[in-house]
């Protein structure tokens, strides 16, 4: 306990691990009452008409839908159409109705909302009539910020992950780890130590996450702490791993961003492929945050975590570990065996 | 260094790069416009658009909207059309309301005028092109040129040049050339793998500028935080700071219609609009832009000269 405290010690004074811990918690914030805003809005359309043409009499008309700007020329209009960051639609007067302008680079719904407006200028009158029942949205919150959140929060997850790696790197790189060796220290001490500092860092960072991103039930509460306490696991051990591998930072930092790149990718990967392609989403599953992510996403959405995703877990952190003891476990036995 | 990791990093994200554009971001990035659900039990609607997808039962209507929040459903079981959708932004509703209901409604000639010459495809592969390489060299790049730089400080190549009869000018230059010529070269394949040799020819020119600049002002900082930091630890927290300062506000403001007014006073942002609208074939940038440019990238080269004076005295 007492070389724990010590552990803990040392992390902690360590800035660089203090701000990837305390990293997803500030970003869970932000998306938190980023979520109040409505991130839809910023897709709203932009309508571009000529200041002195007929169709700034539809300019009312048109900010139903979106923000006009009025361009001094045609010219400046048919810049401000073709230019690549905005999806501006021209408007033009035709007869009684109006005409719209596209650069034809647009993303398909501005295309198509560009082919349908004159129709809804023509029946402007009988569209004010409709009769409109608008529901409230859902409180599940809608998709894509949810994968963000899911994403922040396999972060922190998986934060342990450099906690260890960083620990014991520069732990190398001090000298620090020649002196364990000789230590009255047995080795299955030692690696507990290590996987607890990781552990316990990235289960705290989680937890603190997943507390400002999600209101869960009792049920749902303990099925999270369960993810977290797993995804903690198997985060220490990849940092254990990384850590016995990496000969010095940098080597380390490339690791650690290969891994964590990984792990945010690939869950995310399959979200937006979605279940089309079974084999695809199978093959994700090798990836340990695959299965932490599916079950968030399941509490989130409302539903209960399947046992499947536990399950994978469980055998995720089983077969880390002992890949680890038989990667750095058996190495040293050998060595010993060479040297004496 | 030409055996170091710099290179084969660069190549990997080369290739990472390469495969997300071509199998990934080209076939993601395409949004459609809001479906519309119509429960017509009694057949009443006459001119029902093809592009309406009609359910059978009132529960079925109630359900696709549910499972698809951004769409529109027409439930017209009591003869007059009456439309029921969630919430979003109060524009896109009414937009979404009339467009749902119109295609109830006899459609007239859609004659929408083209005036660009890109297709989509054209202009979302120039533009993630754009951002990956201005991310690459901008935040990646530069991370591997600061790993480079300390590694040879720690190595003590400094302390050998102090002794070694060569000019400090020199030094500095052989280091900036050679970052310069490999952003150049991984510029030119990023472009041409990913634009299309065809559509990649007549930018080039105004890329390989951009390029060149900013790779110039990046290897030049990166070279600053190498003399000026401690150990590489303390640079990946200036990095942080770097990295969020060059790529946040960029992306948001170039790419959504959100339009900041103080976004004219960030650095990155010009810079980065530079380089968006060398791939785009437009070039709105004036002379103050390259002047300030080069005054920049003079001013990091003399600060640099500088740090690397005085380490040199200290070391010798």
């Amino acid at each position: 306990m007492k070389g724990l405290r010590y552990q803990l010690k040392s992390v902690l004074r360590d800035k660089f691990c203090l701000m990837t811990f305390l990293l997803p918690i500030v970003v869970a914030a932000v998306l938190h009452f980023a979520g109040q805003i409505d991130f839809s809005s910023l897709g709203g359309f932009q309508f571009g008409v000529v200041e002195n043409g007929e169709a700034v009499k539809a300019a009312a008309w048109l900010e139903r839908y979106g923000s006009v700007t009025v361009y001094e020329s045609q010219e400046e209009l048919a810049e401000g159409i073709n230019e690549p960051s905005t999806n501006v639609i021209g408007v033009e007067a035709d007869g009684d109705g109006i005409r719209t302008i596209v650069s034809g680079d647009e993303l398909d719904m501005y295309r198509q909302t560009a082919k349908k407006l004159p129709d809804l200028y023509r029946h402007r009158k009988r569209l004010a009539q409709a009769k409109v029942q608008v529901l409230e949205r859902p409180d599940v919150l809608a998709g894509f910020q949810d994968m963000f959140m899911a994403v922040t929060l396999i972060v922190a997850m998986f934060m342990g992950c450099t906690f260890n790696a960083m620990n014991m790197i520069s732990e190398k790189e001090d000298g620090v780890a020649s002196v364990n060796e000789i230590l009255p220290m047995s080795r299955s001490q030692y690696l507990l130590q290590k996987i607890s500092v990781g552990f316990i860092c990235g289960c705290l960072s989680a937890v603190l996450t997943a507390g400002i991103c999600f209101r869960l039930s009792a049920q749902d509460t303990v099925i999270m702490l369960m993810l977290i306490i797993l995804s903690g696991f198997v985060a220490a051990l990849f940092g254990l791993i990384i850590g016995r591998a990496a000969e010095g930072l940098m080597v380390g930092m490339v690791y650690i961003k290969i891994v964590m790149l990984l792990f945010i990718a690939v869950p995310i990967l399959s979200f937006l492929v979605g279940g089309s392609h079974p084999f695809l989403s199978a093959v994700c599953y090798l990836v340990p945050s695959q299965a932490a992510f599916e079950g968030i996403m399941d509490l989130s959405a409302g539903n209960t975590a399947e046992v499947k995703d536990m399950v994978i877990l469980v055998s995720h952190c089983i077969v880390w570990f002992l890949l680890y003891l038989g990667m750095f476990g058996r190495r040293r036995s050998f060595l010993k065996f060479l040297k004496g | 260094m030409a055996s170091g990791k710099f290179f084969s990093m660069s190549l990997a994200f080369l290739i990472v790069y390469t495969l997300y554009v071509n199998f990934g971001y080209v076939r993601f990035m395409d949004a459609q416009l809001y479906n519309v659900y119509l429960y017509d039990p009694a057949g009443e609607q006459e001119t029902v658009s093809a592009s309406v997808r009609r359910v059978s039962s009132k529960k079925e209507l109630k359900k696709a909207i549910l499972d698809d929040t951004n769409s529109v459903g027409i439930d017209a079981s009591t003869g007059e059309p009456r439309l029921v959708f969630y919430e979003a932004a109060e524009e896109t509703d009414r937009h979404r309301a009339d467009y749902a209901l119109s295609l109830l409604l006899p459609a007239g000639k859609a004659d929408t005028r083209v005036i660009g010459s890109r297709t989509p495809e054209q202009r979302a592969r120039k533009e993630i092109t754009c951002e990956l390489l201005f991310f690459e060299i901008a935040a990646v790049g530069f991370l591997g040129i600061a790993a480079v730089l300390f590694k040879e400080k720690s190595m003590g190549v400094i302390k050998v040049h102090a002794i070694l009869p060569i000019r400090e000018n020199v030094f500095l230059l052989s280091k900036l050339v050679i970052f310069l010529l490999s952003d150049l070269i991984f510029a030119l394949l990023l472009t041409l793998l990913n634009v299309g040799a065809a559509s990649a020819v007549h930018i080039l020119p105004g890329v390989l500028l951009q390029t060149g600049l900013l790779s110039l002002m990046m290897a030049l900082t990166g070279l600053v935080c190498a003399l000026l930091l401690k150990d590489f630890r303390q640079f990946t927290l200036a990095y942080l700071v770097i990295a969020i300062f060059a790529a946040s506000p960029v992306f948001l403001v170039a790419n959504t219609a959100v339009k900041w007014d103080w976004v004219r006073f960030h650095p990155f942002y010009h810079i980065y609009m530079g380089l968006k609208n060398a791939y785009f074939g437009t070039d709105a940038e004036g002379v103050y832009y390259y002047l300030g440019y080069l005054a920049v990238i003079i001013l990091l080269f003399l600060w640099a000269r500088r740090v690397f004076c005085r380490e040199m005295r200290r070391e010798g």
